[in-house]
């Protein structure tokens, strides 16, 4: 019983991290509709990065996860700019297709530059726990990435609903043409839309970094839990993102404490699947992009 | 999710039965030559042959379902797993013939491919992408976790040792020129024109009496007891069978890239992309490591600027097709159409 209670509220802290791993892949597929094939192995990219300026220049994590913010947007900007816009209008196919390439690029290049090793970033905070009681014990490892992951996903919320760039995400989400003749710029709204995709992407490539450890292709296995949450929860809704990060979270981890760890990652696909036959579209998708 | 192809072309009228004889006899020859290959050129030459054949039949049958019904599926190395244990299975576990692999192979691809339908065809675009994907990891995963199939080790497929290069060159061959000629048939009959039309304009088709899901489902069906086959004939060129490795992405990257390349919706957009895979592939083993960023960046590149592929390039540019799919329309049909646009186009 104790260990059902710390499964659950494990997986709910587990299912923060991933909403902040699937939000910036719901965004894209939200404004733009497409499905950034890339998400997962430019997460890990900026892993990456985190982990060489924290050793490195900058010392300390927090710095070079700001500075790593900063060249994760200029490459989201490039990205987005020089190539995925050029192609978005051709149909759904080739701008997926791009970002496949990409994946595929950022893993090789990473995989040169690195081998194959599992590389991890330095966390003080790795052995301490908050809350220890006999029914729960609450690392405070989780806690701080479940506490960062909502705080990204309540920004992005503010932005979206609050400024004025909000309104013209939302604008050109919408409807491209109605936007463009409002005097949106709706190429540039999706290169801005990147950028901040990319930034969440890097928040939970940090956590992830620290929490868990990565290596040049964990790109494609982040993809598909951000993949998992972002389809639990519907494309395009950040509200269902979190929603899907902790169902499938917690799925995960009483798929460990019923059947054993072996098929944890098992149970959160069965669960995906589930959900998915019998809501198609998500639990809270307000989109009506195909 | 696909583009809109307005402009078709295949053409309406279809070449005269002459020149299609022509063209039945010169891929006769063309197949002729192909299958004396291990005659007069070198192992390297008929090894790299055998490559192109297989996975031409992998990007021909991920064309069929992403380029013809609009199911862009990154699920279809379940089928490649399917057929590679199952000869494992069936020649390593119960030492029976490679033969009867193939039977099996196709039979679990069909129950399995059936039975996954009922899920992931309520699911429609990027969905279904997802979707597939998710199974095809749900099935490594538990192929990791089944002792049945020895874990994670893997078998070793001892009974492929024994098999000579060319033998195993005119299976390949075999398995390549029948997925062309599978896939030309099949849009050369009913099916084939629902398919046609599902890719140009799948609201239009299904108000027609396109039946989507019929459809599609066959589609869906061929193609994988197809891949699974061609899975079969991998392995047996592959000799060592890993969940990893079998259910891996990887095999979808490349059937994707074959048919991007070539042209998605062609046939003969695969045939091009799997010579050009197999090849640039083969000359990047020279460079290891930088071989999959080269690979990517020609995959990035050919999107940026064509689009449509090689094929669709050749073909909006200069109308060439080689496997024509278009029909003979009935005598007096061009009249009647002319008549009606004219009577349509007069001012009032």
């Amino acid at each position: 019983m104790e260990l059902f209670v710390q499964s659950v509220i494990s997986g709910v802290l587990l299912g923060g991290l991933y909403a902040a791993i699937g939000v910036g892949l719901s965004l894209v597929f939200g404004i733009m509709g497409l499905t950034n094939i890339a998400h997962g192995s430019l997460m890990i990219l900026a892993s990456f990065f985190v982990m060489i300026l924290s050793q490195g220049i900058m010392g300390s994590v927090i710095p070079a996860l700001l500075a790593t913010l900063v060249i994760m947007a200029i490459i989201g900007a490039v990205m987005q700019g020089a190539l995925i816009n050029r192609v978005l209008d051709k149909g759904a196919e080739p701008a997926l297709l791009v970002t496949f390439g990409f994946a595929i690029i950022i893993q090789n290049v990473l995989q040169l530059i690195f081998g194959a090793d599992y590389k991890s970033i330095k966390n003080p905070l790795a052995s301490v726990n908050v809350i220890d009681t006999k029914w729960a014990i609450v690392s405070g490892e989780y806690l701080v990435n479940f506490l960062v992951s909502v705080a990204v996903l309540l920004a992005l919320h503010f932005l979206i609903r609050r400024t004025k760039l909000g309104r013209s995400i939302r604008a050109a989400a919408s409807n491209v043409i109605a936007a463009e003749l409002m005097g949106v710029n709706t190429k540039r709204t999706y290169i801005y839309a990147m950028c901040i995709a990319l930034i969440t992407g890097s928040v939970g490539g940090m956590l992830v970094g620290r929490t868990f450890g990565f290596y040049s292709y964990s790109g494609m296995s982040y993809l598909i839990i951000a993949f998992g949450v972002v389809v639990i929860g519907g494309m395009g809704s950040i509200l269902g993102t979190l929603l899907g990060g902790v169902i499938l979270g917690v799925s995960q981890l009483l798929g460990a404490y019923f059947f054993g760890p072996g098929v944890q990652v098992l149970v959160g696909y069965l669960t995906l699947l589930v959900i998915l036959t019998l809501r198609p579209r998500g639990l809270l998708s307000n989109m009506t992009r195909k | 999710m696909l583009q809109t192809r307005s402009s078709d072309h295949a053409p309406m009228i279809a070449p005269g039965h002459r020149v299609f004889g022509i063209k039945i006899g010169s891929a006769a020859v063309v197949v002729i030559v192909l299958a004396l290959l291990p005659l007069y050129a070198s192992e390297y030459a008929v090894s790299v042959g055998i490559l192109i054949f297989l996975y031409m039949s992998l990007g021909q049958m991920w064309n069929l379902l992403a380029g013809y019904s609009g199911l862009v599926s990154l699920g279809q190395q379940i089928f490649v797993g399917i057929g590679g244990y199952t000869l494992a299975m069936v020649t390593q576990a119960y030492q029976l013939s490679i033969a009867l692999s193939f039977f099996i192979a196709a039979g679990i691809s069909v129950v399995f491919a059936f039975i996954v339908s009922f899920p992931i065809f309520k699911m429609s675009g990027v969905y279904f992408t997802v979707g597939t994907w998710i199974v095809s990891e749900a099935m490594l995963v538990f192929f990791r976790n089944w002792e049945f199939v020895k874990y994670d080790a893997g078998y070793n497929i001892t009974v492929a040792y024994r098999i000579s290069m060319p033998a195993l060159y005119l299976g390949s061959l075999a398995v390549g020129v029948g997925s062309v000629v599978l896939v030309f048939l099949i849009l050369r009959s009913k099916l084939g024109l629902a398919l046609m039309a599902i890719r140009d304009n799948e609201g239009a088709a299904e108000t027609r009496g396109v039946r989507l899901y019929r459809t599609k489902l066959a589609c869906f069906l061929i193609s994988s007891v197809y891949t699974a086959i061609t899975g079969v004939v991998l392995y047996l060129n592959i000799t060592y069978v890993k969940p990893g490795a079998a259910f891996g992405i990887d095999w979808t990257v490349c059937m994707v890239f074959i048919a991007v390349i070539g042209g998605l919706g062609t046939i003969e957009g695969p045939i091009i992309g799997a010579v050009i895979y197999v090849i640039l592939r083969q000359y990047l083993y020279n460079f290891p490591g930088i071989s999959m960023i080269i690979l990517g960046v020609v995959a990035v590149a050919i999107i940026m600027l064509a689009p449509a592929g090689i094929m669709g390039v050749l073909r909006n540019k200069f109308g060439f097709t080689f496997f024509s799919v278009g029909r003979q329309l009935p005598a007096g049909f061009g009249s009647i159409r002319k008549k009606a646009a004219g009577r349509r186009g007069r001012p009032s």
